[in-house]
């Protein structure tokens, strides 16, 4: 049974649940507690100790109903064999396979068949592309092509009975075929979907955001919060390193006032790291979109490195949002913005100039020199003013100007692209394309000059 | 320890026993208490608010007839309100009264050096544990006959928190400078409970069993229902039951639990009900949804939800 668990392991991590070893372990110690008579109590007691959350209790059920199935694969294959008794049983003693096949010893395949695919290894199977291959080597353990040869013999002796019996074997062979293929496949569920998460997250830290499918948002989703968390948890933590220092001398006499004057509790000065205020100016025009969507979305996550953020767009004028990311769910905020519904924004031709003007003139107080301001465009202006004095009031009056351009600094400054000519004003200039780069712009956004 | 492994012998009989205090439950439950037992491991228990998560604690330790200790946790809570404190204002009295004695040890002749010296060989008596202030956590390592300690609502601590009670679930001792380190004379049932408000670290998840209580089928609330209101007539006993699981389908600020349907039940039975019908639920909501807002969702949907609730059980 150890055997048998560790395979459901693998499988429950193949499907996202994390378990430790000292959670197997545990598992292996419960099952050794309640034993194996109670279907129910065995799954309790795995769920118990496999699957620590609401969500992972859901993939558990599942699997464990999927793992845990004998019934599924046997029935189509009795239909095939019932099919063949109809015309003869035969006799004659038939080697391997082929006599559970004319017996009908359905427990006996699911059992051949489950030593053959141990001897293939098919749990160490990974990619589609391997489902051929492993349906084939354990065929092959299963001696068919013995089989084979043996219905070949029976069809060449040319006697009714024989070819009766012959035309039966095939029958259940074609069967078996199909149950191993089902069986490989259904193995290729349990076992390889967590490579092909690994291998999609790996190939979605890199990919460009502008070229992002969108089937792939839900998951770009979950990698944004999970690196939302990782980024809160290490700069919350350094922050609060930072408070262990000096004695706060005052502090502690007031806070030891009631004890008449004796010293018993400490009181430590405090270091505190600053949380930037944030304002961030969008270009969302159609080949930005998906960049200022997932950058929002991290932003707005980062409410422990970051302490404000308010959100401006722009595409032909400028506008505030920052009431959306108020009032709603960051994620139904992105989408909103995507649709532009409810927005009082003019989507013509990007015009950096008047978005400038247009910030300059009516939201500049919204920087102060605390504020960390970061623009997130291309800066193609399409031969328009690129009002770079405007954008050199903003830099003067903030703390800090961060300049995020989705395109590859190659291109920067060709054609329509204002963008060296911005550079001088900007204290950071960043490429941000891709995930990795989003993460970079948190490192920068607490790192103090 | 012999009584308690006899009852524990079986899941089943695990499930016995807690029938005999009151409290229905389902297989899931029996073996996660079951296996915490024999594995010696805490009991996470997650779940939406009002399936009884604090209630599996307390019946618990009805079940194994041991004290019940319980922690409630929110936000700020620390070391010294979980664990233990030293009582200052002894401490400062002791000394006042004990000038005197201060005075004859230390004598008077000699230096400041000497004194300090003399009094270095007494300071352990103001740190000793007659001057310990002992709080839930202590308290359960310190139950003679093993308690039931109940962490209640644990993901309202802070993070800090919950590193620290790791050290705690996993060595059942504690160090505490001043005395040396206490370990469990017995070790403690640990159950906490977390209405999932954020997500607790994996590190403490490991260390638990994890208990997921949903809402319980139809079948189970009928006969937890049975068990607290014994004389309902067997037809309103359906008929509610599957009302308020049509019910818990809608989008309400706050589902009916299972405490509340057991007020309706026990309501509908003063209000000698036989069955259920329109009027009378409509009159009886209040005793169930506990917002204004909810109650007008129901009542939009009334005849539907009842008549619903009337066929299912015809």
């Amino acid at each position: 049974m150890d055997r048998v668990l560790n395979y459901f392991i693998v499988s429950l991590r193949g499907a996202g649940v994390p378990v430790s070893v000292s959670e197997s372990i545990d598992a292996a110690q419960a099952l050794a507690i309640t034993g194996y008579g109670n279907r129910q109590v065995v799954k309790s007691s795995l769920a118990a100790t496999l699957a620590k959350s609401a969500a992972e209790k859901e993939i558990f059920d599942d699997c464990f109903e999927r793992f845990f199935s004998f019934q599924a694969q046997t029935t189509a294959f009795a239909a095939g064999q019932e099919n063949g008794e109809e015309q003869q049983p035969g006799d004659m003693p038939i080697p391997g396979i082929g006599g559970m096949i004319r017996d009908g010893d359905l427990g006996g395949i699911a059992l051949a068949v489950r030593d053959a695919a141990r001897t293939a290894d098919l749990q160490s199977i990974r990619f589609f592309t391997q489902r051929g291959m492993f349906t084939a080597r354990i065929l092959q353990a299963l001696n068919l092509d013995q089989l084979d040869r043996f219905v070949a013999d029976l069809y060449r002796e040319g006697s009714t009975g024989a070819s009766a019996a012959a035309r039966q074997l095939e029958q259940g062979r074609d069967a078996l075929i199909d149950m191993v293929r089902r069986f490989v496949e259904e193995q290729y569920d349990i076992f390889a979907r967590e490579s092909t998460e690994r291998i999609i997250e790996r190939y979605l830290w890199d990919v460009r955001l502008t070229e992002l499918e969108e089937r792939h948002y839900e998951r770009m989703h979950f990698l944004i919060r999970k690196l939302v968390k990782r980024m809160n948890e290490r700069y919350s933590r350094r922050r609060r390193r930072a408070k262990r220092g000096a004695l706060d001398f005052k502090q502690t006499l007031r806070a030891n006032m009631h004890h008449g004057g004796l010293l018993f509790e400490t009181r430590w000065k405090k270091k505190r790291m600053n949380r930037p205020d944030v304002v961030i100016l969008c270009d969302v025009s159609r080949s930005m979109s998906t960049v200022v969507r997932f950058c929002l979305l991290m932003l707005y996550g980062l409410n422990e490195v970051v302490a404000r953020v308010r959100s401006f767009v722009f595409c032909s004028s400028l506008l505030e949002v920052s009431h959306i990311f108020e009032t709603c769910p960051v994620a139904e905020a992105v989408e909103r913005l995507r649709t532009g519904e409810g927005l009082d924004i003019h989507m013509g031709r990007t015009d950096y100039g008047s978005a400038f003007w247009d910030f300059t003139n009516r939201h500049l107080d919204a920087v102060t020199g605390k504020t960390t301001v970061i623009i997130l465009g291309d800066a193609r202006s399409n031969y328009g003013d690129p009002a770079d004095e405007l954008l050199k009031k903003i830099a003067e009056r903030c703390r800090r100007l961060i300049w995020l351009n989705p395109e590859t600094p190659a291109m920067w400054g060709t054609g329509d692209s204002e963008m060296k000519r911005y550079i001088r004003l900007c204290d950071v200039v960043m490429e941000c394309s891709t995930l990795r780069h989003l993460e970079r712009l948190v490192r920068v956004l607490v790192r103090i000059p | 320890m012999t009584d308690q492994t006899g009852k524990f012998e079986t899941v089943d009989k695990v499930n016995e026993g807690f029938k005999s205090t009151g409290y229905i439950c389902s297989t899931d439950i029996a073996t996660t208490v079951y296996l915490a037992f024999h594995l010696g491991k805490p009991v996470l228990v997650e779940g939406p608010a009002g399936v009884g998560k604090t209630e599996l604690a307390k019946k618990a330790a009805l079940f194994m007839d041991v004290p019940l200790i319980r922690l409630q946790c929110y936000e700020g809570l620390d070391e010294s309100k979980a664990l233990y404190e030293w009582k200052y204002g002894k401490q400062l009295l002791y000394s006042q009264l004990l000038r005197d004695k201060l005075d004859q040890v230390i004598d008077k002749e000699s230096d400041l050096g000497e004194s300090i010296r003399t009094l270095h060989r007494y300071e352990d008596i103001f740190f000793s544990p007659q001057f310990l202030e002992p709080r839930p956590l202590l308290k359960a390592l310190q139950e003679e006959r093993g308690a039931v300690l109940l962490i209640d609502e644990v993901d309202k601590a802070d993070e800090e928190f919950e590193a620290f009670l790791l050290e705690i679930l996993s060595d059942f001792q504690v160090s505490i400078p001043e005395i040396g380190t206490v370990s469990a004379r017995k070790r403690p049932y640990v159950f906490l409970t977390s209405n999932s408000t954020r997500e607790l670290s994996e590190a403490l998840k490991r260390r638990c069993l994890h208990l997921f209580i949903p809402f319980p089928a139809p079948d189970l609330e009928r006969e937890i229902v049975r068990h607290h209101v014994p004389h309902i007539p067997d037809l309103l006993e359906r008929q509610l039951v599957m009302f308020i699981h049509e019910v818990r389908k809608l989008e309400l600020k706050k589902v009916p639990s299972i405490s509340e349907t057991i007020d309706w039940a026990r309501a509908l039975i003063l209000l000698h009900a036989e069955g259920l019908d329109r009027d009378l639920t409509r009159k009886t909501l209040n005793t169930f949804l506990k917002f204004e807002e909810d109650i007008r969702t129901v009542d939009e949907k009334l005849f539907l939800l009842v008549d619903k609730a009337l066929k299912e059980t015809a």
